[in-house]
This record gives C-alpha cells, structure tokens and sequence, in this order.
C-alpha cells in the first residue's frame, strides 16, 4: 500500500483559558489516501471542524495544537513555518465553507476576489487570473461566467455562492480539498446538486477529500472511508461499506440507527419510534474518564470507565476503539 | 457536464443594490440626514465658490474710511461691517474654506491615527490589544483644550526667528494637526470593536484558509467592511473639530492671517450690543456647519445601520 497522501497521527488541539483547559480534539488518527474521500462524522461538537482547521494550522485563539504529527504528502506540517503553511493553503489544500452565505467578502466582485487569489499562489497577472476564475466558474456549472465575474457575492443565489466557493477551493488545483459541512446550509435540492458537483470534479481533478458532515445521507452517498468522531477522539473507521454494514463501535450503531429512515413510519405508541441516543455530549472541560462515550452507551461495564480503549484494527481497514469489541486498551491513570 | 444548471436560472436576476447603494438610498428617504447633507453641501460650495461669492477682499478695511466701522446692514454690505472696518459678508464667505479644511485636516489625521491603533488592536488581539487601548484612554482623559491653548501659545513663540516662521498658515496647521492628534481616541475605539467582530466572519476566516496575505485580509477584507461605521465618527468628528477650531480662535489663540469665524466673534464680542450683526453672523455660520455635520452623521448612522434604531 502506497502512503497516504494525508496522515493524522494523535493530533490534539488544546483550548487553554486562565480559567480552564479543554480539548476539542484529543489524540485523532485518521489518513485519507490521494483520490479519496474520507467523510468524517460526529455529532455538533464532537471536533470535526476544529480538526479541519488543524490541518490547515487554522485553530483560533486560544486554542493551539498540543500534539500529534500532520503528514501531508510525506512532510510534517506542524514542522513547517509559516509563510511555507501559507503558501500551502489554498494551493495544496483548500476550504470550502458551511455558510456560502458569509464566506464571500461582500464588498468585492467575484472575479476580484477568486482572482488574487491564483495571483499569489500562482503568480499570475491579473487578466489570465480571471480567465483562470473564468474558466472554474464554468467547471463548477455556473452559467455566463464571464458575467458572474463582475457581480457581487448578493447578487447570487445560496447554491450560486456555494459554487463559488467551490470553485475558489479548486482554484489551484489543490491535492486536498476540505469541505465543511458544505452543505448543511442549502435547500435539499440544491444540496444534492452541489455533492454531485463535488463527486465529479473530484473524479475529474483527482483530487482528494476530506468531508466533513454530521449528516449520514451525505457521507454514504459521497465517502469511500468513514471516520466516527465522538467528543474529540475517534471511534471507528472503517470503509463506508463496512461502516454501514457491519458497524462495530456501539457509537456508530446507534448513530446509524438513530437516522430516520423513509420507508418506517415513526409514530410514537403505534408503530416504532426513531431511536436516540441518550443522553448529551460531555461536557469538554470535565470529559468521562475512560471511554467518553460509556455513559451514554447502551453496552457499557464497570471497566469502561477504568480504562482508556485504544484504536485497534479488527480487520483490515476497520479500527476501532471499544473494549467490548476486543479493542487494547490502558488503564487510566488514577 | 451533468451538473450544469437548468436553462431557466440563465435568467439574469435583478441588480440587488450592493452596501452602499442601499446606504444612499435610505439616507435618501431619511429627512434630518438629507437636511445635514444639504447643510454641508452648502458649506463646501460656499467654500468651493468664494472668491466668487465674496462682495470684497477679505482683507479690505477701506469701509473704515467711508462706510463706517461696525456699520449695520446695507445694500453695498449686506451683512454689515465689523469694527474693523471689514465686509462681514465677505469675512463669513472667507471663513467657509477656512473651516472645512480644519475639519477635513483634523479627521484625516485622527482618521489615519485612529484605524491604524484601532486595527492593530483589534486585529491582534492579547497583549497589543490591551497596551493599545489603556493607551488610547489615556488620551481621552486628556484635557485636550488645554493642551492645544497651551501648545498653539508655546508654539507661536518658539517659532520666532526660525525659518518655520515664514510657513504660511503656521499657527492653523498647528491647531489643525493637534485637533487631529487628539482626536483619533473615537475612531479608534470603534475601529476596533468593528475589527474584532468582522475578524471572525466567515468570510475572512475563508480568505485566511485560502492563504491570503495578512496584509489583504486587512485592508481588503476587514477594512472596507468597517468603512461604513467608521465615516460616521468621521462625520460627526468634523464637526466638532470645526467647533474647537472656534473655540481656540475665540480665545484669541487662532492663525491671525487666517479668516475664521470664531476669530470674528473675538474680535466683535465686545461690540455685541452695537453692532450685533457683526458676531451674529459668525455665529450663525458655525452653528448651520456643525449642525450639518451632526445630522449628516446622525443621517448616515441610520442608512448603514438600519438595525440599531428601531
């Protein structure tokens, strides 16, 4: 097996405020191979988007990276500085927002603000610069793009933005692309033409993926891996087959159950209710000790609280991290 | 390409009117705002157009010989005459340049003072944040009337012998660049609060992602969405920069070869019972400009924020 184009080892992100210490992110694998999708799911708040900023050295304030390694095409991210981090974003790795709605500066026209972009990281003048823009406009399926270069971000409609998003995460043709949540803030028909769009243009472009989403319809449609978050640490990966076939880890059945489905009626007293999972997340300052999901899982034992699982591979491909599926594990330190 | 739209969504939409066509239209429909910004418009084309407007020289005193000193109103003056013998008329419409470049001076460098504090601060954020701002309340418990007396004085005399003393217009560059100094606390302030809310937008946080320069972020993300909020201190700062302008010539402490109006009312205080035209006058014309800045900023304060009067 070639190596992987991106390679997270025990990445944690540590939010340090005079008053208290929180770890969104605490110790989470995960690599993505060039060309794959890798749909990375959790509840809100389980650390996805602070992960997907990670990679990019993005973390707001206060919080920093504490740990772990980043390996983005064999180099370590973490060991690079920062003008290099900087010329790698938007180049070899690039974001596509959850709100296309504000993620466009609204004072400039598209063409200006796509355009400096392939400027600098690309050094181009400013007239082949738009013709680059031009030209995505027209890849991600936006019609008279020559038009839409002088138009404002309002002028467009959500779908229309979040193509432009699109095609501003493409615009140099980067090995990575970061979608977050993508597509949670548009009308479902919409929704499903922009994760077709995403589809093809990464098939097109060979481009890799990391898609971020708490929405199992959209990673079973778009994701060959899965990674299960749950309140910053990882669950299980596995590929998306297996992930939905034969989950393992107690999380993930529970989320897959809890989606519901078309074809049930879910009527409470009369037919079946949609399963939910108890419970809520953590709360990060004070985590479970143990397995943080163990409170909320129905398979837990006395030992999960005693011990920290670690990520273990059952088959090849699949890890997971649950003692009751025969996961290592180590005692937690008293 | 399977993805391409439906032919229908060709259709171009209508021209939705971007931040600050919206602003101008409704500081259209917004009456004091229209009054301040006819106000002000009258002010500048006074200014633009005085040697035109002005019935005599500024100058001029030859009404001491004939017309009289602090002589009432008349055809051939029509404002009256000051006890110095000069064209009221003439002195007012002299004083409207004077005024607006005090008031423009002032602001413009308060202006580049104050974004410049108030976007580092709040921009960085941390340390630079918290030394920047006790910095900036430092300077606003300044008495800073006091201040410029005592400079504009200290000044005047230090200049004596030096080569600075033919600068033309020393003594209002002084009072000009000093109002200025003073005067960027507001600006900053609200710069910064407007920073530290527009820092953490999505849209700046997609530029930063997409590895755009600090530098762009800054001024071409940031900045001009901060625009709107920072012109309305800038407004209303020119009018009071234009009002202390006043007051210091009141004083007697403005450029004696200046025309200012505050200057007018010192010289005619005292002759307020016989010929009260002469300080009237003068004072009629600061309180139509700052007025008018007043309520041109009001006016624009409700046209880029709409939300905050409800």
């Amino acid at each position: 097996m070639t190596a992987p184009l991106l390679d997270v080892e025990a990445l944690s992100i540590e939010f340090q405020t005079p008053s208290r210490k929180v770890r969104p992110v605490d110790g989470v694998d995960f690599a993505i191979g060039r060309n794959q999708t890798l749909g990375l799911v959790g509840e809100s708040g389980s650390g996805k988007t602070m992960s997907s900023l990670g990679l990019l050295r993005l973390v707001p304030r206060p919080g920093r990276i504490v740990g772990g390694r980043i390996g983005f095409d064999g180099q370590d991210l973490l060991a690079l500085s920062e003008p290099e981090m900087a010329a790698l974003r938007g180049r070899r790795m690039a974001m596509v927002f959850q709100n296309p709605a504000y993620s466009l500066n609204p004072l400039l026209t598209i063409g200006r603000q796509l355009g400096e972009i392939v400027a600098w990281h690309e050094r181009l003048g400013r007239a082949d610069a738009e013709a680059r823009v031009a030209d995505l406009l027209g890849l991600v399926g936006i019609a008279d793009p020559g038009a839409r270069l002088r138009q404002f971000p309002h002028e467009l409609s959500g779908g229309m933005k979040q193509r432009v998003c699109i095609a501003r995460a493409l615009l140099c043709d980067p090995w990575l692309i970061l979608a977050d949540e993508p597509t949670t803030n548009l009308d479902v028909t919409i929704q499903a033409q922009i994760l077709d769009l995403l589809r093809s243009l990464k098939e097109r472009l060979h481009t890799a993926m990391l898609l971020v989403t708490h929405d199992m319809g959209v990673v079973a449609r778009m994701a060959d891996r899965i990674t299960v978050m749950y309140a910053g640490r990882v669950c299980e990966t596995a590929d998306a087959r297996t992930i939905f076939r034969a989950p393992l880890h107690p999380y993930t059945i529970a989320l897959l159950e809890s989606v519901p489905r078309a074809d049930r009626a879910y009527d409470r007293g009369r037919r079946e209710t949609l399963p939910v999972i108890g419970g809520r997340l953590p709360d990060m300052t004070h985590p479970p000790a143990g397995c943080r999901f163990h409170p909320r899982c129905p398979e837990a034992i006395a030992e999960c609280s005693r011990v920290l699982p670690l990520a273990t591979p059952v088959a090849p491909g699949h890890v997971v991290s649950c003692i009751r599926r025969g996961s290592a594990s180590i005692p937690v330190a008293a | 390409m399977d993805t391409s739209l439906p032919a229908r969504s060709r259709i171009r939409a209508p021209r939705r009117p971007g931040v600050w066509r919206q602003g101008w239209r409704r500081l259209r429909r917004n009456r004091t705002g229209m009054l301040g910004l006819t106000l002000v418009a009258l002010v500048v084309l006074v200014a633009v157009f005085c040697p035109l407007l002005a019935p005599y020289n500024p100058d001029d005193q030859s009404a001491m010989m004939s017309f009289g000193a602090s002589a009432p109103p008349a055809w051939s003056h029509i404002m009256g005459t000051d006890r110095l013998g000069y064209d009221i008329a003439s002195r007012i419409v002299y004083g409207a340049p004077t005024a607006l470049t005090v008031g423009v001076g002032a602001m413009l460098i308060a202006s580049l003072i104050g974004v410049t504090i108030g976007g580092i601060s709040g921009y960085a954020g941390g340390l630079a944040d918290e030394l920047l701002m006790r910095f900036t309340e430092f300077f606003l418990v300044i008495p800073v009337f006091l201040v410029i007396l005592s400079v504009v004085r200290l000044f005047g005399i230090i200049v004596v012998g030096t080569w600075l003393e033919s600068v033309p217009h020393l003594n209002l560059g002084t009072i000009i660049v000093l109002l200025g100094v003073f005067g960027w606390p507001p600006i900053a302030r609200l710069t910064r609060a407007e920073f530290l809310r527009l820092r953490q937008l999505e849209f700046v946080e997609a530029a930063r992602c997409i590895g755009a320069r600090r530098r762009d972020i800054l001024l071409r993300h940031i900045l001009p969405n901060a625009l709107p909020s920072i012109i309305v201190v800038v407004a209303l700062g020119v009018g009071a920069a234009i009002l202390s302008e006043a007051m210091i010539s009141f004083l007697g402490f403005g450029d004696p070869n200046a025309v200012s109006w505050g200057q007018l009312l010192y010289f005619n205080y005292e002759t307020l019972k016989v010929a009260p035209w002469a300080s009237l006058a003068p004072g009629a014309a600061i309180f139509i400009t700052v007025l008018g800045f007043n309520l041109l900023a009001d006016g624009l304060s409700d046209a880029f924020n709409p939300r905050l009067r409800q």
